[in-house]
């Protein structure tokens, strides 16, 4: 922040001096080496352009459906390949298509608009993508193997299953799709606490930018939404691959569980993808009403409204499942009551662009379409959410068109308004406006000439996924018109791809901040600088551009804060929770190949299972546990990760001089997911128990309960004494800390060892019935965690034994203790519901 | 490519044929009254902020008054009111389909429907001595509340017959219930709604309703036991359908099956196939032929190793099969 007064060139060269530092440190490297970047802006640039690549394949299967009915009694598809290309158009669309661009674009514009250089966790970013990309790919190879699966995108059991879909298709899906989903919980996991902890100085919550809200809505929906989907596919994949009964009546199981677990997920997935897409609309409409929004407190309630009620309303996709009267009528209110929050944040617009002076520009077309089509999509939402109402139109084409509405008006158009906002910040150069304007209208009236009327098909009664009809039934005209409609509105996403690919060579260099934005992200270089900020500033107001319009030039001078990269590290700056007041220098791991390798052992295990190579599948997850853990070693207090300065001021400590920093956060974070997968196990065991039709409770517990209460006495041992040693950490006393780690860790072993024997002891059967099979999925889960923890500890003990835990380097014991509290939280609800609570209500019923 | 002129009934929702149907379409014509409006006011005021030219400075508590107006008016109170009058007018329109004691004390006749992979077992119990079952026809009473009690043997299907009313999940190895009233004899459409596999698009179900005379007499009809002994014609034919058909198909009276339809009324129905080829002459001979092509991927198994001669007699001998 220094010789700012320094007239003439000397300032100039120092700026450039910063900028070459800068560059060094933060460059991408080319060749092979690029497929170590772990740099954010790269990163979500990639998950973007591969997300265009399969809308584009999900697309084409769209054009076959349509082709295929476009007429009645065609032989255009077998039912066969008719099944496959539904079930892989909605697959595909869903979850290889909108869930990862909206998190690329998370990913892309979160620390830009926050105001820092890069996401929390840079190499779980590349993981996350590798993950993504080789799940994605695995799931369509299935279709060029000609094994797509076929049981319809939410693959419901027992058509799913083993006995009703023997080929390999169910499993491509089952593997491909958990591979795919942890990268959306790595994506998840690290927007959460990057939104949390690294957001500008000065930026509180209150003046952070609508859009990080709504991410961050999103990214904490994702963390506790997947795993219920996650914990289904295990369940299912096991009862393919060995026979467990999980979903089958007559040994203990129950298909509807599958369906409980799929709309857990599924329908706060739907939000997942509506509430970035309307943080889109959010950040652009007072852009273009040329004032700030109006009721900023009530969108931000509004959206954190959304998310909590979204996980209240699965049920809705079960109406007719025949479950009880009043838990009915108890989701269907639930449901209309999501109208509430999204009627705010609508009239929160419509109030911006009445207070304000709106002009009408390419973005805003994109914007005024999502309203007409997702209003549409809303009001048919409501209507179905009336439990008589969806009785007859549910699992019809009138459900198709509503979600189409919906979907494709509350994500598709919101994200094409974005792209047109944002392509001047990728490329430099103005996107046109008249062909924009041909490809937007082309796509919106192919869209409701497409879905309109398909509302009236399913009202005339055509069941969804039908691969024909016959003429008789009176359908014929609508679906031509649909059909008619659909290539329309291919045409137009065509003008607006063509309009992409030309502006690259042919659009006008864009100005800076062409849009006379609010946010952070206009005030950088276009394109950015891989490090984004040369100096990071202090933010005072919601709308930083518009309160210091010259804040860019400020920062690109140098002029703020971690004006300096000589020291050669990826810094950034940590802050608090609610006020964005910084609190330490975090500072960031560099390119690194240790996610694509990771990532690929990981595909090596999906497609050992797949073949059915247990062995292959067996030694590659060890691999993978292995490559985990070596990537984890060079961090926190690693001397590469954070090398101990001579000299190092006071005034911002290292995060890894403090006690736990933002690692606290992300391991917090993460638990949360796991916490909800403990959930989904919870419920699968509870629900099995008591609504399962022919559920089978042994008379005798078959856990012996000196070997559970004695695991539980070892593990809670090990914790008491391992939050005392941390509190002497704390207190700057580490004599003898490597041996108490060790120690603390041979407790934890105790604890697996004694689990172990117990499981060993139980002499399950769990492919005969699914009391037996919950059971060991639920000890195996314990025991893995508590393998875990232990391995943790044991490496805790090395590194404090290398001087990499100290009383000058705290962070990691503390992170690790979380985990541990996890582990005896997670026991002593198990050791109940599983040991005490038979025994209580007794066995036999 | 397929002659389905006998496949009639209307499956529209919208014609509706029964008081819970005719309940249901009054709430969506309504709910489509009033949603039109919503939508047109909402987009059109949207509209309007683009129009509007005059752009007076406003104090901040006049931006506050007016947002605060807009967003309790059309956030809160709109959606609000809107959920509450839906909720009073719709739910109870929903009760009629449940099968709660009817005021009278009598009990509604019960028909079960079990869904297969792909084609409707249709159950009359409690009929007296004589089981009847049938097979992708569903005859009812018309003028009287019927409840059915619905299930699957295999995957999960659905129940749905759109002019009489709601549709209802058929889980295995649970037992769903539903309750329909046709208002008069007519003749509608049934079809599965909950995707089940290859041929989840041919699975229809063609339902009759008659007055209860005419039920009563239809169901008699099939209690009476099947006379069998006095058709020396097709002699052969019946010989062939034990060796060939009977392990998977039930006759009454001549076998047991139970994988595939019960054939012991076919020749009184009016299509074949759930659906796919319209009941008449030769039809059930043409089935036999070319079922894989009419209904590719169905689970009875192709005939190529039977003449030609064989197939004939048999569709000639089923299609005697008519109480």
């Amino acid at each position: 922040m220094s010789d700012t007064q320094v007239p003439g060139h000397h300032a100039q060269d120092k700026t450039a001096q910063l900028h070459r530092e800068l560059e060094a440190v933060w460059r991408n490297p080319h060749g092979w080496r690029a497929l170590t970047v772990v740099n954010h802006s790269t990163l979500g640039l990639r998950f973007m352009g591969t997300g265009l690549a399969f809308f584009l394949i999900g697309g084409v299967l769209a054009m076959l459906i349509r082709a295929q009915l476009a007429l009645p009694s065609q032989a255009f598809m077998t039912p066969e390949i008719y099944n496959q290309v539904t079930t892989m158009h909605g697959t595909v669309m869903m979850f290889l298509f909108a869930i990862p661009v909206l998190e690329g674009l998370a990913i892309y514009l979160i620390p830009k608009m926050l105001g820092t250089r890069d996401l929390l966790c840079p190499r779980l970013t590349a993981f996350g993508y590798w993950c993504y990309l080789f799940g994605g790919i695995i799931l369509l190879s299935s279709m060029a193997l000609e094994m797509a699966p076929d049981s319809g995108w939410f693959m419901y059991t027992p058509l799913s299953s083993g006995e009703y879909s023997p080929g390999k298709g169910s499993d491509f899906w089952l593997l491909g799709i958990t591979f795919v989903e942890i990268s959306a919980l790595s994506a998840g996991v690290e927007l959460t606490v990057s939104i949390l902890r690294t957001r500008a100085d000065g930026m509180a919550l209150h003046r952070m930018p609508l859009f990080a809200w709504y991410i961050l809505v999103m990214a904490l929906m994702i963390v506790v939404g997947f795993p219920p989907l996650i914990f289904g596919s295990v369940l299912l994949e096991l009862e393919r691959a060995t026979g467990m009964p999980f979903f089958i009546v007559e040994q203990g199981g129950d298909p509807i569980l599958w369906q409980h677990l799929f709309w857990l997920f599924g329908h706060p997935e739907v939000y997942i993808i509506f509430l970035p897409a309307a943080g889109i609309v959010s950040t652009l409409l007072p852009v273009f009403a040329r004032r700030p929004i109006v009721g900023y407190g009530w969108a931000v309630a509004a959206v954190i409204i959304t998310g909590f009620i979204s996980f209240g309303l699965w049920v809705h996709h079960m109406f007719t499942v025949g479950i009880p009267h009043l838990a009915q009528a108890f989701f269907s209110a639930a449901s209309m009551l999501v109208a509430v929050p999204t009627a705010i944040q609508v009239f929160v617009w419509l109030a911006t662009l009445w207070l304000g002076r709106p002009r009408m520009s390419l973005p805003m077309l994109w914007i005024l379409g999502f309203l007409v089509i997702f209003v549409c999509g809303g009001l048919t939402g409501v209507m179905l959410a009336l439990v008589p109402f969806d009785w007859q139109v549910h699992d019809t084409h009138f459900v198709v068109a509503h979600m189409h509405y919906v979907l494709v008006g509350g994500m598709f158009f919101p994200l094409m308004a974005g792209l047109v906002y944002w392509l001047p910040l990728v490329s430099g150069r103005m996107p046109s406006e008249r062909l924009g304007r041909l490809g937007f209208w082309l796509t919106f009236l192919g869209f409701n000439l497409t879905f309109l009327i398909m509302h009236w098909t399913g009202l005339l009664g055509m069941p969804r996924r039908v691969y024909t009809y016959d003429s008789t039934m009176g359908w014929d005209i609508y679906n031509l018109i649909s059909s008619v409609g659909g290539f329309m509105l291919s045409a137009g996403i065509a003008v607006v791809l063509l309009d992409l690919a030309l502006h690259w060579r042919y659009g006008r260099p864009a100005p800076p901040n062409p849009w006379e934005a609010d946010t952070l992200e206009w005030a950088l270089a276009m394109p950015p600088a891989p490090y984004n900020f040369a100096s990071l500033p202090t933010i005072k107001s919601r709308h930083p551009l518009w309160h210091n319009p010259a804040l860019g030039d400020e920062m690109a001078r140098g002029e703020h804060a971690l004006a300096d990269a000589s020291h050669g590290r990826r810094e950034i700056l940590g802050g608090e929770v609610l006020t964005g007041r910084v609190r330490e220098r975090i500072h960031l791991p560099t390119n690194s190949w240790w996610p694509l390798f990771a990532a690929l052992v990981l595909a090596v295990v999906c497609i050992g299972l797949l073949v059915r190579l247990y062995p292959l599948a067996l030694g590659a997850f060890l691999v993978a546990v292995v490559m985990l853990l070596r990537w984890a070693w060079e961090n926190g207090g690693h001397p590469v990760a954070a090398p101990l300065g001579d000299e190092e001021g006071d005034e911002l400590p290292l995060h890894s001089r403090t006690q736990g920093g933002p690692a606290r956060y992300t391991m917090g974070v993460s638990l949360i997911a796991d916490g909800a997968f403990f959930h989904s196990l919870l419920f699968g065991w509870f629900y099995l128990w008591s609504v399962s039709p022919q559920w089978r409770l042994p008379e005798q517990s078959p856990l012996d309960p000196m070997l559970l209460i004695g695991a539980g006495i070892a593990f809670a041992l090990g914790m008491l004494w391992l939050e005392r040693r941390l509190r002497r950490l704390y207190a700057g006393n580490e004599t003898r800390l490597a041996l108490a780690f060790y120690l603390i860790a041979a407790f934890g072993g105790l604890h697996v060892l004694l689990l172990g024997v117990l499981l060993w002891q139980a002499d399950l059967a769990p492919t005969d019935n699914a009391h037996d099979a919950i059971l060991l999925v639920s000890l195996s889960y314990l025991l893995a965690h508590g393998l875990l923890a232990t391995v943790l500890m044991v490496l805790q003990g090395r590194r404090a034994a290398l001087g990499y835990v100290s009383t000058r380097l705290p962070m990691e014991p503390g992170v690790v203790a979380l985990f541990w509290r996890y582990q005896l939280g997670i026991y002593a609800v198990l050791a109940v519901s599983l040991g005490v609570l038979p025994r209580v209500i007794g066995g036999g019923a | 490519m397929l002659g389905l002129a006998g496949c009639s009934g209307d499956y529209s929702m919208l014609d509706p044929s029964g008081p819970a149907a005719r309940d249901i379409a009054w709430v969506w014509w309504g709910m489509l009254a009033f949603f039109t409006l919503v939508f047109v006011v909402v987009v059109g005021l949207w509209l309007a902020a683009f129009r509007r030219r005059e752009h007076r400075e406003r104090s901040e508590r006049e931006v506050r008054r007016l947002s605060r107006r807009w967003i309790i008016g059309g956030g809160l109170l709109l959606p609000g009111m809107t959920i509450l009058v839906l909720l009073v007018f719709g739910v109870p329109v929903g009760q009629r389909m449940l099968t709660l004691p009817l005021p009278g004390g009598e009990e509604p006749r019960v028909i079960e429907v079990i869904g297969h992979q792909w084609w409707w077992e249709v159950r009359y119990p409690d009929t007296g001595d004589g089981e009847v079952i049938t097979a992708n026809q569903l005859v009812m009473p018309a003028g009287e509340p019927v409840d059915f009690h619905v299930s699957a043997a295999d995957v999960i299907h659905a129940f749905w017959i759109p002019q009489l009313g709601g549709k209802i999940d058929m889980l295995p190895g649970r037992v769903n219930r539903l309750r329909l009233q046709a208002d008069d004899p007519g003749v509608f459409g049934g079809q599965c709604v909950e995707f089940c596999g290859t041929q989840h698009a041919h699975m229809k179900l063609y339902v009759e309703a008659m007055t209860p005379a005419d039920f009563d007499t239809w169901l008699s009809a099939r209690q009476a036991p099947a006379d069998m002994g006095e058709d020396q014609q097709h002699q052969v034919a019946r010989e062939a359908f034990t060796q060939h058909c009977a392990r998977c198909h039930r006759v009454a009276g001549v076998s047991r099956g139970n994988t595939g339809p019960d054939l012991s009324d076919v020749g009184s129905r009016a299509t074949l196939g759930a659906g796919v080829l319209a009941m008449e002459d030769g039809a059930i001979t043409r089935w036999l032929v070319a079922h894989q092509r009419l209904k590719p991927g169905n689970l009875m198994p192709v005939h190529d190793h039977l003449d030609a001669e064989t197939l004939e007699g048999l569709g000639a001998w089923l299609e005697t099969l008519s109480p």
